[in-house]
């Protein structure tokens, strides 16, 4: 029992996950039913594993995470009815009807065994449909936003665990996480960091896949592959400019 | 003294030679008669009729007084002969008793005598209930007997246990037989109170023959112990109890040593910890901490990720094969090396966090122009759309490199404005050379009454003048050339610069100017 309790050093171990919202514009029917009729979308925020299952229309979803997540907190906006609220068991999400985009705190706690800290991360629910250049365009009307079709607002990140005990390590173990699919099969999660990605994101519930990875990882080399050029050009330059100054100085000093 | 003499006198019977001993002899029985009561005489005489107050002090305290105990003449005991009622013999003894008590009443520790329980079994009971292998019925009737006439003590019934023709029988097992036999009847008769006093009965009739047999041979062995061996088990003892106290202080100095060098990041109340993370090299870690920090101090170096958080513990590949790289991918796992200062130097164990936590800031002072940098390429560098660790360490590398760029950008400015400087003070020489007399009148009105009072003792300074010293000068004289043209202000400013330059190179700027114009 005691070896159970013992950390293994020199490992870490990470389960993909996403987080984020989808959000649909109410019909003038749907919203006659609410009770508060000033809502016009409906959204639900959730903290779900990556990959996507088979079959079902959803972000994500396709592991039960309960294996080492307790219970997830989501911390809704004040004016809510009891704006905290706890999930203790899978799905780990929250569906609400709303007007307004705001920041919503997703506190995860994990299983005891963890011995872990909660963490506690932030998502902006996002209600109206992706622009490419962000913020300042207008927000478009709800009918042509209806006709856009869902908005989804998904982060993929990963929960790493550093030098688990023995017994947590063995419960990851025996839940391998359903791998990301290695080729795109639907649209693709939009992201503000890669503001391209916005067609690509058109046309259905979208499924993170290994190919955002390699994409993003190519635009970074791309990127770092071009600041590695421009400062070695500037470096030749600047080469230039200090042997034009020695030059001009020794005039001076001449004179 | 004196009266002490007349004492001694009167004690010897010694008469009285002349007047005075008779005065003397007076005085004495003058003062004996006043002589309070509690003080003795010879302390009187000595210390007189002049000590009242000392003499109620010294006054003998009154005792208490001694408690009467009764004048009653004393009790009357007789010999009386009298009769047990719990002996059946009828035997007569005598003893002493007061002669007030009653000669009727009956003796009273006759009661004491109780006769225990007798269990006896008819031959039925015991063919039906109490066969036993190891006893035959006579026995068992010979240890009923037995005990029966030893009133159950044991020991006296195991002394004089001799069963004719029979196996010797250790105590154990003629308690083991009674017992059994005494449990078997009680269960097995008819019983007329309640099952509570029965099951308590049988309770009280249980022996467990082998434990107590292994309990005698404890006690036994405990007490053969020879001197040296007990001598051996305290030592150990104490040994014992030395090394725990050390290992609870070894304890102390570490959780101490932890909580000074890690802080609140140890964890140390809630976390177990094991030896591993004990055995961590310290010292390592500090020396990292320098190095990255010397590294910021270099400052013409390409920046390093001196201020950018650290992706974890540098990551070293452990040599491994296909197969465990595999179950690695398939679970999730990245392995570091143990053995390095790197990966264990953090003590305290580092919680849980999310890659996108991690991903690192560029230096403060710098960050404006590198998020600009980054965003012009489409790159934003805070937050990433699939933060893997192989991106994250990507985005750290590109944020390293355009730090890098950055700061060559920088030192590039500086190059570039300095060589524009330059530039300009070779073109107003060149202008000045033209026409020198302007310059130097237009000089001298600028610089106003520092200058003039520096010409007064134009002193033999001078000689080789600095670059440095000759840029400024000539920057000083071309904005006096222009001052025609400009504004008032325009003057009073060039005259503060140059009036700065000579104060602070004073000599050299005397001779320059002496060499201009002459």
């Amino acid at each position: 029992m005691a070896n159970e309790r013992v950390r293994v050093r020199g490992l870490s171990i990470f389960r993909p996950i996403i987080y984020g919202n989808t959000a649909t514009v109410l019909t003038p029917k749907e919203r006659e039913a609410l009770p508060s009729p000033d809502h016009t979308h409906k959204w639900t925020v959730a903290v779900r594993s990556a990959a996507s299952k088979d079959g079902i229309d959803s972000v994500g979803g396709a592991d039960d995470l309960s294996y080492f997540i307790k219970r997830v907190a989501f911390k809704l906006h004040d004016t809510y009815p009891n704006p905290s609220r706890t999930i203790d068991k899978p799905p780990f999400e929250v569906s609400e009807t709303g007007w307004g985009e705001f920041e919503i705190q997703i506190r995860i706690t994990f299983i005891p065994e963890s011995g872990e800290k909660a963490i506690t991360l932030y998502h902006h629910l996002k209600l109206h449909p992706w622009t490419a250049s962000g913020d300042p365009e207008p927000i478009p009307p709800l009918d042509v936003a209806m006709k856009m079709g869902p908005v989804h607002s998904w982060q993929y990140d990963e929960i790493t665990f550093n030098d688990p005990y023995q017994n947590f390590l063995t419960i990851l173990t025996n839940h391998p996480p359903t791998p990301l699919p290695k080729a795109k099969r639907k649209p693709v999660p939009f992201h503000t960091s890669h503001p391209a990605s916005l067609e690509a994101s058109k046309g259905g519930v979208p499924e993170f896949t290994t190919v955002m990875e390699k994409e993003e990882a190519d635009r970074l080399e791309e990127a770092k592959k071009t600041v590695l050029k421009q400062h070695a050009e500037m470096k030749l330059h600047l080469e230039e400019k200090e042997r034009e100054l020695k030059r001009l100085q020794k005039q001076l000093g001449e004179a | 003294m004196a009266a002490s003499a007349a004492d001694v006198r009167s004690i010897l019977s010694i008469p009285s030679q002349s007047g005075t001993p008779q005065a003397t002899q007076k005085k004495p029985q003058a003062q004996s008669a006043r002589k309070p009561e509690g003080i003795s005489r010879e302390l009187f005489s000595l210390i007189g009729s002049s000590a009242p107050t000392l003499a109620a002090q010294l006054l003998k305290p009154r005792l208490k007084q001694k408690p009467n105990l009764g004048n009653r003449s004393c009790v009357k005991w007789e010999w009386r002969s009298f009769k047990n009622d719990a002996r059946s013999d009828g035997l007569q003894l005598g003893h002493w008793t007061k002669a007030s008590t009653d000669p009727t009443t009956p003796y009273p520790f006759s009661k004491y005598n109780i006769q225990p329980t007798v269990y006896k079994y008819t031959d039925e009971e015991y063919t039906q209930y109490l066969q036993d292998q190891a006893w035959t019925k006579e026995e068992t009737d010979y240890l009923f007997r037995t005990i029966h006439e030893y009133d159950t003590r044991w020991y006296v019934v195991f002394d004089r246990y001799e069963y004719p023709g029979g196996v010797s029988r250790s105590l154990e097992d003629m308690k083991d037989r009674y017992f059994s036999v005494c449990r078997k009847l009680v269960r097995n008769r008819p019983w007329t109170g309640d099952e509570a006093s029965k099951s308590q009965l049988i309770q009280s009739f249980q022996f467990d023959k082998e434990r107590e047999v292994t309990r005698k041979k404890y006690v036994t062995s405990l007490e053969n112990r020879t001197p040296e061996q007990i001598a051996e088990e305290e030592a150990l003892f104490i040994e014992l109890k030395r090394l725990e106290q050390n290992e609870r202080r070894f304890k102390r100095d570490r959780d101490e040593l932890l909580r000074t060098l890690a802080g609140i990041d140890s964890g140390l109340p809630d976390v177990v910890e094991d030896e591993a993370s004990l055995t961590a090299p310290l010292p390592g870690d500090f020396l990292k901490r320098k190095k990255t920090k010397s590294g910021i101090g270099a400052e013409s170096e390409p920046a390093g990720p001196s201020n950018t958080i650290a992706l974890g513990p540098p990551i070293i590949r452990k040599p491994q094969n296909a197969k465990s790289a595999a179950y690695d991918a398939q679970h999730c796992i990245t392995r570091t090396e143990q053995t390095g200062s790197g990966s264990t130097t953090k003590a305290a164990h580092q919680p849980a966090f999310l890659r996108s936590f991690k991903i690192p800031f560029p230096k403060a002072a710098l960050a404006p122009r590198i998020n600009q940098g980054l965003t012009e390429l489409g790159i934003n560098p805070t937050r990433l759309v699939m933060p893997t660790r192989d991106n994250c360490s990507r985005l750290e590398a590109l944020i390293e490199a355009t730090t890098a760029m950055v700061e060559t950008k920088k030192t590039m400015d500086k190059v570039e404005y300095e060589i524009r400087v330059a530039k300009g003070r070779l073109g107003i020489r060149e202008s000045e050379e033209a026409g020198a007399g302007g310059g130097a009148a237009g000089e001298s009105i600028s610089t106003g009454i520092p200058v003039d009072a520096m010409d007064v003792d134009e002193a033999e300074g001078g000689g080789d003048d600095a670059d440095e010293e000759l840029a400024e000068d000539g920057r000083a004289q071309s904005v006096a050339s222009v001052r025609s043209a400009r504004g008032r202000r325009q003057s009073r400013r060039s005259m503060s610069i140059s009036s700065v330059d000579t104060s602070a190179t004073l000599p050299t700027r005397a001779g320059t100017k002496r060499q201009k114009r002459g």
